[in-house]
């Protein structure tokens, strides 16, 4: 989850029309353009249900962020060294956090969002030295935590970062609140991770992924009848050096981006959370992630 | 610094399995729980699988094992395929058209050349129905059926069938069309069949209303029938949808049953002689079919109502309800149901012929199947969704028992000695079926 | 006169359905429920198969749901 624009109104939603027969509830939450397409119903019933989306958005980026001071994260942050009582939210993702850990061999670890202060992805950076990187190596690895839920014990010099699963958490959250009142089809889409639950009334949504680098700039355009969507990939952030591209995705046991590894990987699974590891995971295999994601069986698309 | 490749390590196979349950564990069961179909054109490929068994059991009469499978591939836009293979076995005791008797009768098995062969008879004792008790037959039928859509709003369906005894071979083939209207709300469709059948009975053909003794027997026999139906679908509220058909058949050709005669009764109520059967050789049938079907989030109810007329005089109707209701979260269910029919006689329908009116060139019947009667089905089915194996769809298990009951109507004045004798008794069946589908 | 009288009971929903058509329905989005497994008028359930089998080879009648003709030697 990226930094929030201190400029855009972020508690405003607003509703158009899209094409004859859906309504689309628009706002941002995560630094993203986010919406909820709606079949053409009543603007007030749209509105509202929006606002339901809208809120769990906002309520899970206020929650987890790590640039606000009001966040779980930052009262984590502050209470490093101590043992302390997390609540069950933060708890189930902590839980999450760690099988994705056990279950892809550490490549999935949010403690590496310390290799932030030697890798800053902007135009003006060059990449760090290895000395830089050999000097946090030791400050990642989530088995350095001591965590037995509810009690997290999160060393000095470490960090908590949930933004590799951040928004696609927020993203079933929102699906499941939206399900539980609304029986009719509708698409959650938060900057590209994105969940449907039945297909619209023309057969299925179009999504458009965009290809990043190619000269016509054309996305390439999927459909979805039901299920989720999740893209990762380092389309705007990555650094060119020597001509040679670094991915702003990191291996957590070398403190380098991964060798090989595509644009952008697009995967289809039934949650977005599940959808999103299986994406990162893909990006971090490197030039082996067409591979991985065939012996995984799922659908997936790779812009390299 | 040259950016390192990745140390290969071979994804475990569990891996994706291992992240779902993750998955659901943050998420909660219902969230992670159907899958993602997506993708660049058509869906991707699901097949289904469906088998049953189902064992018949009639009291004191025959039983019947019956296996069967249907596999159905969807390509994802409306196009499916679906073979169904089905197999039966029957034996037991199959009525032969007799009429119960105050005296012993004895009767040759279809393959039976004459009355003296001791190995080819069976005998009835007094006042029972009679029955050739070593009756089987094996069955093996395949359907093939193609469901393509045209348009958005236009499908086409085309099926064929096959069925295999060693004595009777049918052959058919099946082409409808279905129009959608009204936002998908209403649709109209119009369907036609064909079918041929071959017989080639044991023993050979009887001559139809010969001298049961003489055992006239000729070649095997065909007949055809053509068929058509013309339905409309509309859905009348969110919850309820309702179908309504009218169809008509007609059949001609061989339409006797080979094994069935009937006795001949003297006004003393003696049985005087046999002869085989005789029906017409051509058969229509009209039918108007009801059905709806009302849904509540944890239950759904159907009833149906047909009205069948045909050129024999036989009229029917019948009506079948069911509910279903779903127990423990949506994964299991039950399902009573209850069927009720009844059925006039055809006009040559008679139990026996009177010695004084035979008549060997009138149509005669005296099957049980063309009498006038009435039946009731009563109906239990439990169904259970089996876990998500995690690629596939999820399948379920389900158990059904069924008992059904016929009751004749209508009463016959026996002569003589067959006074007091049960002459067309009734049927009493249970069924029970195990199915698992994939 | 018992069968006229069914076959007005039957054909009187048909009239319905034949004449209101336009303005009975749902939205295409209202199609969830009828979409469940059990809401379907499909007839490739193998239950209904194995009982049409079953009626066809004790009954005279068959058919109405879909094409009459059972295609086995058992009537």
């Amino acid at each position: 989850m990226a930094p929030p624009d201190s400029n855009a109104p972020q508690e405003a939603i607003r509703i158009e029309a899209r094409g004859e027969d859906l309504l689309a509830v628009v706002f941002t939450a995560m630094a993203s353009p986010c919406e909820l397409l709606l079949p053409a119903i009543d603007e007030r019933a749209a509105a509202a249900l929006g606002a339901v989306v809208a809120e769990e958005a906002w309520r899970v980026e206020k929650k987890f962020s790590r640039y606000r001071d009001d966040s779980v994260v930052a009262w984590i942050h502050r209470n490093r060294g101590t043992e302390i009582e997390v609540d069950p939210e933060t708890a189930s993702l902590l839980d999450f956090a760690k099988q994705c850990h056990q279950l892809s061999d550490g490549l999935f670890d949010i403690t590496s969002g310390v290799l932030r202060r030697a890798w800053k992805f902007d135009a003006a950076s060059s990449i760090p030295a290895q000395e830089t990187i050999e000097r946090l190596l030791p400050l990642i690895g989530f088995d350095k935590l001591a965590w037995q839920a509810p009690h997290l014990l999160l060393p000095l010099g470490m960090e908590l970062d949930f933004g590799g699963i951040g928004k696609e958490y927020a993203v079933d959250r929102a699906y499941d609140l939206l399900n539980a009142r609304f029986q009719a089809p509708f698409l959650i889409n938060f900057g590209g991770d994105l969940r449907a639950n039945r297909a619209p009334p023309r057969g299925a949504w179009q999504v458009g992924i965009e290809r990043p680098g190619t000269l016509r700039d054309a996305a390439m355009i999927l459909t979805l009848e039901h299920g989720a969507l999740a893209t990762s990939g380092d389309a705007h952030r990555f650094l060119l050096h020597d001509g040679i591209r670094y991915g702003h995705v990191l291996d957590p046991h070398t403190g380098w981006p991964v060798a090989g590894a595509p644009r952008s990987v697009t995967v289809a699974a039934s949650s977005c959370t599940e959808a999103g590891l299986l994406s990162t995971l893909a990006l971090l295999q490197g030039g082996d992630a067409a591979e991985f994601l065939e012996q995984q069986g799922v659908r997936y698309w790779i812009v390299e | 610094m040259q950016l390192k490749p990745r140390v290969r390590r071979p994804a475990g196979p569990d891996m994706r399995r291992r992240l779902m349950a993750a998955s659901c564990a943050l998420l909660g069961a219902s969230s992670a729980r159907s899958q993602a179909v997506a993708g660049s054109g058509p869906a991707p490929n699901t097949w289904s699988i469906d088998t049953a068994l189902a064992y018949y059991h009639e009291d004191g009469r025959i039983q019947a094992i019956e296996p069967v499978v249907n596999v159905l591939k969807d390509f994802g836009d409306g196009e499916t395929v679906g073979l169904n293979l089905t197999f039966d076995a029957l034996s037991g005791s199959s009525p032969n058209g007799a009429l119960p008797s105050r005296s012993v009768q004895t009767f040759a098995s279809p393959s039976g050349k004459n009355l003296t062969d001791p190995s080819k008879l069976y005998t009835t004792a007094p006042g029972q129905l009679p029955v050739d008790p070593h009756y089987h037959d094996q069955r093996l039928a395949g359907a093939l059926n193609w469901q393509l859509p045209l348009t958005r709003v236009t499908q086409a369906t085309l099926g064929g069938k096959m069925s295999y005894e060693h004595d009777f071979f049918s052959v058919s083939g099946n082409v409808s069309i279905a129009e959608d209207f009204n936002e998908k709300n209403t649709t109209l469709s119009l369907g036609v069949n064909d079918e041929y059948d071959t017989l080639h009975p044991i023993g050979g053909t009887p001559v139809a209303g010969s001298d049961y003794t003489l055992f006239e027997k000729t070649a095997g026999k065909t007949k055809n029938g053509a068929g058509v139906l013309l339905g409309v679908t509309q859905v009348m509220s969110r919850r309820w949808l309702s179908e309504f058909n009218l169809s008509a058949d007609r059949f001609t050709g061989y339409l006797n049953d080979p094994y069935k005669i009937i006795s001949i009764i003297d006004a003393a109520g003696n049985t005087t002689g046999y002869e085989y059967e005789r029906r017409p050789d051509e058969r229509t049938r009209k039918s108007a079919y009801l059905e709806n079907r009302v849904g509540w989030d944890r239950a759904s109810a159907g009833l149906s109502l047909r009205y069948m007329t045909d050129d024999w005089q036989i009229h029917s109707e019948t009506a079948q309800l069911h509910l279903r209701w779903w127990i423990d979260s949506q994964d299991k269910y039950f399902e009573p149901s209850l069927r009720w029919y009844r059925q006039t006689a055809a006009d040559f329908y008679s139990p026996w012929i009177s010695a004084a009116n035979q008549n060997s060139t009138a149509y005669a019947s005296s099957d049980s199947r063309l009498g006038a009667f009435h039946a009731l089905t009563f109906g239990l089915k439990y169904g259970e969704k089996l876990a998500d194996q995690g690629n596939s769809a999820g399948g379920e298990f389900s158990a059904r028992i069924e008992y059904y009951q016929q009751v004749t109507d209508g009463h016959f004045d026996a002569p003589g000695s067959l006074q007091g004798l049960d002459l067309v008794p009734g049927l009493k069946a249970i069924l029970l079926q195990i199915g698992w589908r994939f | 006169m018992k069968a006229n009288r069914m076959i007005w009971i039957l054909l009187l929903p048909a009239a319905v359905l034949a004449s209101g058509c336009s303005s009975i329905g749902v939205k295409p989005w209202q199609h969830d429920l009828l979409a469940r497994e059990d809401m379907r008028l499909t007839n490739d359930s193998l239950d209904t198969a194995i009982d049409d089998h079953l009626y066809f080879s004790k009954e005279a009648s068959s058919g109405g749901r879909s094409f009459a003709g059972g295609g086995c030697g058992c009537n």
